[in-house]
């Protein structure tokens, strides 16, 4: 019997399948291409749990995998590079597979509530579109190179585009979804440098070292780059360009970072996800909550050995985190739209991520990501449940007192917004909470200028709770509380079981999944309940978390205070209840006003999303169109100039030239005469022997 | 009546250059070449035997040729094509009027192409229609000549 | 005594150039006619003047064949010639100049 890694392909391989099916025959099925979408994702989170469990070491006899399994490009001379496609699964990769496909296959069934019994049409579209997409992030999560990784990561792009204008016949879709693939292509331009960078540098993209029968039989990069700063660039078989390898590695990952940060939504490629809420709430659900957006956190942490070897880059990672969390949340205190709040609190819950992947927090960042692909799942499909009832409208301040007509919705709502505003205990306390503290013993322990900005990233981290906290549970008491403030709030009625059964699902997960690392317990126990932490430090020796730890101490020179986690944990529970307890008093009445008016100019600032919008716009039409001008006046005159020369130059010619046909015979047998003359004068000259 | 011929005067001597140097350069040639001395011819008639060589009876000749006898009929054949080309480019049609490129709608232009008219477009047809009458002898001398020499060549074949 | 070789060959080469040089020159289509046969003859001369020179009877027949080849030309010509003028209305050469750019 085949163990389960010879089967990892078909997990992306199942939803490719259903991609084809529901583009071809999709109009001839009765739920238009669903069952293919159901069948194969369903297959899929099987065969990744059957992974997972492998990984673990309950079934099978490896615990993790690496092999190319398909050569696309041979390099021929000595020292050229071969391209390579293949698989990596160790934990980290079996964890996400479980995530990806789970919530894949949930919103595959909440869709069929969403859109099927919502009468849309062009479904096939749809579902085509759902099927690649899951296809391309699940081949992205097990890719085991940097170039197969960023090949995924285009593929999800497209999807993104695709689904956000799903409703292309609208003004708002088709401009959001080219919003939100330029701007992530923008970033995606850095990470492409970055790859040919990596292959250049290093000769290799994979992530871990491929072995056979325990000896390497081929390097990764980030074990090159180790070795490269321990021995010197030439040693390792590296080649730095000319730089100091510590600085080529740090400009590697700032621009492999470029790509995360357009995708992963940060500041400032952070604009495109408030506008891709145009797409369907599912989509949304996926792609722009817990799955897409996520690729950019899960390649750091893929690459986690290679950017540990650069401080500089670890410090940039944490700042742009920090600063994100705050910036979006402050920005989600003034949205009356229900996805649209949901979208900044994306943006500020990956900043977290970010935040502890700079901070060195490995298990907090992949703890975070998991706890947060849960909950926001939970609360997109929630509001899609909300969407669907209130006849698709979307601002807050038409509904009010759902709480009642749509219990189911409520309770899973709510099991979701405690979770993400970090109320104990629920999922989001723990990983938020374990982000946190990261942060703060890894600034506090560390004595250099790293150390003060992982404290500035904790700093604004911090405050960002109290701010998530107070536009979550606005967010919830405008919503379900309250009196109904419109005619289709107060007749709204509770959706399907193809509405009700996806979200009671992830409500026992948001409840439920935190559990798996409560750091704070096991300290006031001494338990090993740290399941999390343990699962990361698998028997992939490259990718364990406990190598992580090491080069974060030696390499990067970043080492952790002695501080417990009770206090940390209580300062960000106490802001939490904080910030719950100022929306209940200002939201948490039959008859809630807008306070946020009384910020006067800071809202209209808030508003305008501290006119980053504009300032793009700025920048492409101010700046790029008139280099893009000049550029093409170059083009047209120099380089098209020669061509057009040229081609004068042989008609001019020509249009003398044929002055000599003059029709006069006279004028003919003259020339002929010359010419005879000049030929014998040759013969006369040179000899017989011409 | 016509007049006694006159040198040229009114041509373009500019050209004739080119004949002059030609000539210069073959002069040139010709005179710096040295010959052997000219062998002469034994002693025999020489219209005997260019008779004899024409017809392929060399052993008969007595001053050596070669064998003409498949040029003396292709010759033959090419004066008759040569015949009846000139017959075909003097033709004009039944009613009189010639078959020629110059024509507008059925009327003659005159001046070559580009159709300068003068006003007494008919007046000058009629004019250039007494000359095909002159030239109306020349096709039937011309006819006479044919079958005359049709009568010899197949003479020549037997 | 016999006339040297080369001295034919210049009298071959100044007909021919007479006949070249009347091409050149004239503008009257029949006198161009009338160049190019003196340009032939000129050819004759040559063949004859070899023919001697290497006592072999070859040269004298195919200067003979010229001359009819030379007459057949020449009927061809007159043809040309009338059709030349019924188009042109003149036996001007330099006015027959519409095949040109």
């Amino acid at each position: 019997m085949a163990g389960a890694f010879d089967f990892v392909p078909a997990i992306a391989a199942l939803p490719l399948l259903a991609f084809v099916i529901s583009l071809f025959f999709g109009q001839y099925l009765p739920k238009r291409g669903a069952e293919a979408g159901i069948i194969a994702t369903a297959g899929s989170l099987a065969l990744s749990i059957w992974t997972a469990l492998t990984v673990a070491g309950i079934t099978g006899s490896e615990t993790t995998y690496n092999e190319n399994l398909y050569t696309w490009i041979v390099g021929q001379d000595a020292g050229a590079v071969t391209l390579q496609l293949g698989v990596l699964v160790d934990p980290l990769a079996a964890l996400m597979l479980v995530i990806v496909s789970l919530i894949a296959f949930l919103v595959h069934v909440f869709s069929l509530g969403y859109m099927n019994d919502e009468g849309e049409t062009g479904l096939p579209r749809y579902y085509a579109g759902l099927g690649l997409f899951t296809a391309s992030m699940l081949g992205f999560v097990f890719s085991n190179n940097l170039l197969m990784a960023f090949m995924f990561f285009e593929l999800v792009g497209l999807c993104s585009y695709l689904l956000i204008g799903f409703w292309f016949r609208d003004e708002g879709p088709p401009s959001a979804a080219k919003k939100a693939f330029l701007v992530t292509r923008f970033g995606d331009y850095f990470f492409l440098i970055g790859v040919v960078g990596v292959f250049a540098t290093f000769g290799t993209g994979l992530f871990a070292p491929l072995t056979e029968g325990g000896s390497t039989v081929a390097q990764s990069f980030p074990q090159l780059a180790e070795e490269a700063l321990a021995d010197g660039a030439g040693a390792a078989g590296v080649d730095t360009f000319g730089y100091d390898a510590s600085t080529w590695f740090t400009v590697l990952g700032l621009l492999v970072l470029g790509g995360v940060i357009g995708k992963s939504a940060q500041f400032p490629l952070h604009t495109w996800l408030p506008d891709a809420m145009e797409g369907p709430t599912p989509v949304s659900a996926l792609i722009h909550a817990a799955t897409m957006v996520a690729a950019g956190v899960y390649l750091v942490a893929r690459m986690y050995g290679f950017y540990l070897l650069s401080p500089t880059a670890l410090a940039v990672i944490a700042l742009v985190g920090g600063f994100t969390a705050l910036f979006a949340a402050t920005m989600g205190v003034v949205k009356q739209e229900l996805k649209q709040v949901l979208a900044y609190s994306t943006i500020s819950q990956y900043g977290y991520m970010m935040l502890a992947l700079g901070a060195g927090g490995y298990t907090a960042a992949v703890f975070h990501l998991t706890t947060h692909a849960v909950f926001k799942a939970l609360l997109f499909l929630g509001a899609g449940s909300v969407i669907i009832a209130m006849h698709h409208e979307e601002n807050m301040w038409t509904m009010g007192g759902l709480k009642d007509r749509m219990p189911v919705t409520y309770y899973t709502f709510l099991s979701g917004s405690l979770a993400l505003a970090g109320i104990v205990p629920f999922a989001g306390f723990w990983s938020k909470d374990e982000v946190l503290y990261e942060a703060l013993i890894h600034g506090m322990g560390t004595s250099d200028t790293i150390g003060t900005l992982l404290l500035l990233g904790y700093g604004m981290g911090l405050l960002a709770v109290f701010f998530t906290a107070f536009y979550t549970f606005r967010m919830v008491f405008l919503t379900f509380h309250g009196d109904a403030r419109t005619d289709a709030a107060s007749h709204a009625t509770e959706n399907r079981w193809n509405v009700k059964f996806p979200l009671a699902v992830l409500g026992i997960g948001a409840a439920t999944v935190g559990f798996i690392n409560m750091v704070p317990v096991k300290e006031l126990t001494g338990a090993e309940i740290d399941y999390l932490h343990q699962w990361l430090n698998g028997d992939l020796g490259a990718t364990a978390s406990h190598h992580y730890s090491d080069l974060l101490h030696d390499v990067a020179h970043v080492s952790a205070a002695d501080i417990g986690p009770l206090a940390p944990g209580a300062v960000s529970l106490l802001l939490a209840l904080a910030g719950l307890g100022t929306a209940w008093k200002l939201y948490n009445v039959p008859e809630p006003v807008e306070h946020t008016d009384k910020l006067g100019g800071v809202k209209t600032l808030l508003m305008h999303n501290y006119y980053q919008d504009e300032y793009q716009v700025w920048l492409a039409q101010g700046v790029t169109v008139p280099i893009a001008r000049a550029a093409d006046k170059f083009d047209q005159g120099v380089v098209d100039g020669v061509v057009n020369g040229v081609s004068s130059v042989s008609l001019f010619t020509g249009s003398r030239m044929r002055r000599i046909q003059s029709g006069v015979v006279s004028n003919y047998a003259t020339l002929m005469t010359l010419s005879l003359v000049l030929l014998l004068l040759v013969f006369v000259v040179v000899g017989g022997d011409v | 009546m016509t007049k006694r011929p006159r040198l040229a005067t009114n041509v373009t001597f500019a050209n004739g250059v080119a004949a002059l140097a030609l000539f210069a350069v073959m002069a040139y040639v010709f005179m710096t070449a040295s010959f052997p001395k000219p062998d002469g011819f034994p002693a025999g008639s020489i219209t005997a035997s260019i008779g004899y060589a024409m017809f392929g009876m060399l052993d008969q000749a007595a001053i050596p040729a070669e064998s003409f006898l498949v040029v003396f009929i292709v010759i033959a054949v090419v004066l008759d094509a040569a015949l009846d080309a000139s017959l075909l480019l003097a033709r004009r049609e039944e009613d009189g009027s010639v078959v020629t490129a110059l024509t507008d709608g059925g009327r003659r232009l005159r001046g070559g192409v580009s159709g300068t008219e003068s006003g007494a477009a008919d007046a000058d047809s009629e004019a250039t229609d007494a000359d095909p009458e002159a030239t109306d002898a020349d096709p039937e001398a011309a006819d006479a000549d044919g079958t005359a020499s049709d009568t010899t060549t197949e003479g020549g074949e037997a | 005594m016999a006339i040297e070789t080369q001295y034919y060959l210049l009298l071959s080469a100044a007909v021919f150039c007479i006949g070249v040089y009347g091409i050149l020159t004239r503008s009257n289509a029949l006198l161009f006619l009338m160049s190019v046969e003196l340009m032939l003859n000129a050819a004759n001369i040559n063949l004859v003047a070899f023919s001697f020179q290497h006592g072999n009877l070859t040269g004298q027949v195919f200067a003979l064949f010229v001359m009819a080849l030379a007459a057949a030309e020449v009927a061809v010509g007159i043809g040309i010639i009338l059709v030349l003028y019924r188009n042109f209305e003149d036996i001007d050469v330099t006015k027959a100049a519409t095949m040109r750019w």
